[in-house]
């Protein structure tokens, strides 16, 4: 069982808005037996892998860095098999990435509600006042820019069909938003959310003005955005996610759109925060 | 942790004394021969932490254990050791003061196996009780009792036996191997949960004054996280004294990995590639920190864990893994559905071929399955519907009425399966029908409820309803515990000890709640308490 530890290859990147996605490839995992992956990373290219620098441990080929913030970002990373008698190989590396910047960095906002902050505080019924949802919002969430607030007319929960205490049935927001005329190009829609259903967060249909824009399966969460509301905190066990995707200019128009948020499968997802943007 | 009992016997000297000499026996700790390998003999202080264990009784041979760790909860998982070899020397005495040592020998503890060794004592005499204790540098290990199995064609008046699982160290204390340990046993049956995956925090522990660093708040998937979560759960005195009382036979259920995993499938979206990497790193940590031979060892992904024993011509024990090579959940959980489906295998095939064959030689007065989920159908609907776990063996009927064919065949009278898995206390008759309760009763099915998990629990519970209103369940309780059984030629008496609470401390009296026997040549229970 002695011998060299074999270092990883193809280590490869792809970068999202907050994050960058790891992935590699290991040669015989079991012998030695791979306890587990240690991947470190740095801003620094010259960095060099220490308890400062590890970014997490996996027995997977893969590992997400996330958490970068909505600017993108360029990190380099190294990664090292640790084998079950605690020896390190070298590391594989350095690989350098870059995070995708989010619209909400250098967008014009356009209709926005609540704050991109990673926080849900601000919305209606947060931080876990779900259980006023049917009653104070019976046909969903219906929020016109420049008249509503977020305080009184978007709730923090979307629920889905999979809420008994929701009505167990799809629920439907929308935002209505003036534009003084047809846009020249695509537009861009932001939906941040502080946390999902840890297993059943389902999809989100979004359309604008009855156009089908997208229909995107949410990432798992943590099943605790119902009842806190600040993903800032040490330690928080929200689970953050980002949904950014284009409004193409064709389903736009001068004068009021609405856009609209219809979660027809799966458990209630929590907001941040909603914004139309233009990306220039 | 250094036994007194073992610091004041008056051959100590001769124990450190005899280093390295008479070291016949093989070097099982790291598969390699003593005479090929030799590690050293510098050890840091207060190595013998996890406690000392045997297992798997043969007629002239045991299995012994103990892993080396003297800070047990290091992150890495290595316990505090360094990464060099280290020699463990073992001798095995007739007397609690080993003035009549009969076999002492070396194993080399090496950082590939997170410094654990599992020599296998040979040459012993059949059915006879012996004790045994480990060395490394100067650290004597304390003093472990365990005993040989009766010889193969040998009447045996007796096997006092008990069964385990469950152990949710979180949840609570483990009063319930404060008082298993105080019993008079043959055997210990583990069935399953020896620790749990998941992360450890104040959401979860319940068993108060504990403390838990940041580390143990994350599932553990790697095999420093499991590791450390051996160590973790070995830190309650009562298991290791439980351990140290008498030999075990273990196997395992789906916590030892993760939870309700089927063969390579993870429940929780993890690809086949990388859960079979951490089913790796999760059997190899079992067998680091278990009572098992050489046959044991994992390869990969891969363990070869069930396996057969014999207690004279009084029982056959067939100790089962239906975890490894069960089918994943069907597409389709409903009632009569794909769970019917005559294909599907808990089992596997191999181990359903293994065991229909030791069932067709087997000429013991008994066949005991040790095994991990509940054999009996449950139907968990109280209503006119019909629901069933397709997790348990309900969820791959055709292999239970596979089973259940051989028992008839082969004319095998007295089957008795030892279950786990539920946290509930429950005896149950295994019907040739479960449809029809005047059909056949065909085996005795005991569910020991668990040392841990679920906490304090109570007499009844939400599920006291379910579980009776099958009429083949003939008795539930929700509280903490264990089986105690005696089985002779005549009858199998079980006994369901409970313990009223764990969670505050482990101070809780035991009790005997119920009390069945079963007869030789007549399945079923009888209630005498």
């Amino acid at each position: 069982m002695s011998g060299v530890v074999p270092v990883v290859h193809s280590l490869a990147a792809e970068g999202g808005i907050g994050r960058i996605d790891l992935g590699w490839q290991a040669r015989r995992p079991y012998r030695p037996l791979v306890d587990h992956f240690a991947v470190y990373g740095s801003r620094d290219p010259a960095f060099r892998p220490s308890a400062d620098t590890l970014i997490g441990k996996t027995i997977d080929t893969h590992l997400r860095h996330e958490g970068l913030g909505p600017r993108g970002r360029t990190w380099h990373y190294r990664v090292v098999t640790v084998d079950a008698a605690g020896r390190s190989s070298a590391p594989a590396g350095p690989l350098r990435a870059t995070s995708v910047e989010s619209v909400t960095v250098a967008g014009r906002p356009v209709a926005v509600v609540g704050e991109f902050d990673l926080r849900s505080l601000e919305l209606a019924l947060a931080p876990r006042g779900y259980a006023d949802y049917p009653a104070r919002f019976p046909d969903g969430a219906d929020y016109v820019h420049g008249v509503s607030t977020p305080g009184t007319h978007w709730p923090y929960l979307h629920p889905g069909p999979a809420d008994r205490w929701a009505g167990s049935r799809a629920h439907t927001f929308r935002l209505r938003f003036e534009l003084p005329a047809a846009p020249a190009g695509d537009l861009a829609l932001a939906v941040w959310l502080i946390d999902t259903h840890a297993s059943i967060p389902g999809r989100l249909d979004v359309s604008c003005n009855g156009t089908a824009v997208g229909n995107v399966a949410l990432e798992n969460g943590a099943t605790r955005g119902s009842l806190e509301g600040d993903a800032t905190v040490p330690g928080t066990p929200l689970k953050p996610s980002i949904v950014e995707l284009p409004l193409p200019a064709a389903a736009l128009a001068a004068g009021e759109n609405v856009l609209t948020l219809h979660k027809g499968e799966g458990s209630w997802h929590a907001y941040d925060a909603v914004g139309v943007f233009d990306p220039g | 942790m250094r036994s007194s009992a073992s610091d004041s016997l008056p051959n100590r000297r001769d124990f450190l004394a005899l280093a390295g000499v008479s070291a016949a026996a093989v070097a099982l700790g790291s598969g390699v021969p003593a005479a090929a390998r030799t590690g050293g003999d510098r050890v840091p202080p207060d190595p013998f932490r996890l406690g000392v264990a045997s297992g798997d009784p043969e007629p002239t041979s045991v299995v012994l254990w103990t892993r080396l760790a003297p800070d047990a909860l290091a992150p890495d998982g290595h316990g505090g050791m360094p990464g060099r070899a280290v020699d463990v020397h073992y001798e095995v005495a007739e007397d609690e003061r080993f003035s009549r040592v009969v076999r002492r020998g070396r194993a080399v503890a090496t950082a590939e196996l997170a410094h654990s060794v599992h020599p296998e004592v040979e040459g012993l005499r059949p059915g006879r009780e012996y004790f045994y204790r480990f060395r490394a540098g100067g650290e004597i290990s304390p003093a472990g009792r365990t005993r040989t199995a009766p010889g193969p064609r040998e009447r045996v008046d007796r096997l006092s036996f008990a069964t385990a699982s469950c152990q949710a160290w979180y949840h609570g204390h483990f009063t319930a191997y404060r008082h298993l340990a105080e019993e008079d046993l043959d055997l210990v049956f583990f069935l399953g949960d020896y620790i749990y995956e998941y992360a450890i925090n104040s959401g979860n522990l319940w068993r108060h004054g504990v403390e838990l660093g940041p580390a143990h708040d994350a599932t553990v998937r790697t095999l420093e996280q499991y590791r450390l979560r051996y160590s973790l759960f070995k830190t309650d005195p009562h298991l290791r004294r439980a351990h140290a009382r008498a030999p075990w036979v273990s196997t395992w259920d789906d916590h030892e990995v993760q939870n309700n995993y089927a063969d390579a499938h993870s429940q929780y979206g993890i690809s086949i590639e990388d859960f079979e990497r951490q089913r790796a790193v999760a059997y190899r940590a079992y067998y680091e920190n278990m009572p098992l031979r050489r046959s044991s060892i994992p390869d990969g992904p891969d363990m070869r864990l069930y396996r057969r024993l014999a207690w004279g011509r009084l029982a056959d024990v067939h100790v089962l893994d239906t975890r490894q090579y069960r089918d994943d959940f069907p597409e389709d959980s409903g009632a009569g559905g794909e769970h019917t489906d005559p294909d599907r295998s808990i089992l596997g095939e191999r181990q359903e071929r293994w065991l229909t064959e030791g069932l067709r030689r087997s000429g013991a007065t008994w066949n005991v399955l040790a095994q991990q989920v509940v054999m009996a159908q449950i139907d968990r609907d109280t209503g006119p519907g019909r629901t069933f776990s397709m997790d348990q063996w309900d969820g791959f009927t055709a292999n239970r009425d596979r089973l259940f064919d051989a028992v008839r065949r082969f004319g095998i009278d007295n089957l008795v399966v030892l279950t786990g898995d539920i946290h509930r206390h429950v005896a149950a008759e295994l019907k040739a029908d479960f449809t029809d309760p005047d059909s056949a009763t065909i085996g005795t099915e005991l569910v020991a409820s668990s040392v841990g998990s679920d906490g304090d629990g109570a007499p009844t519970d939400r599920y006291t309803e379910l579980w009776l209103s099958n009429p083949h369940v003939r008795f539930y309780d929700g509280r903490r515990g264990y089986v105690l059984a005696t089985m002779t030629p005549e009858r199998l008496t079980s006994e369901f000890k409970v313990v009223d609470h764990v969670e505050r401390d482990d101070t809780a009296a035991v009790s005997t709640v119920a009390r069945f026997v079963t007869e030789a040549g007549r399945p079923g229970l009888k209630r005498e308490a």
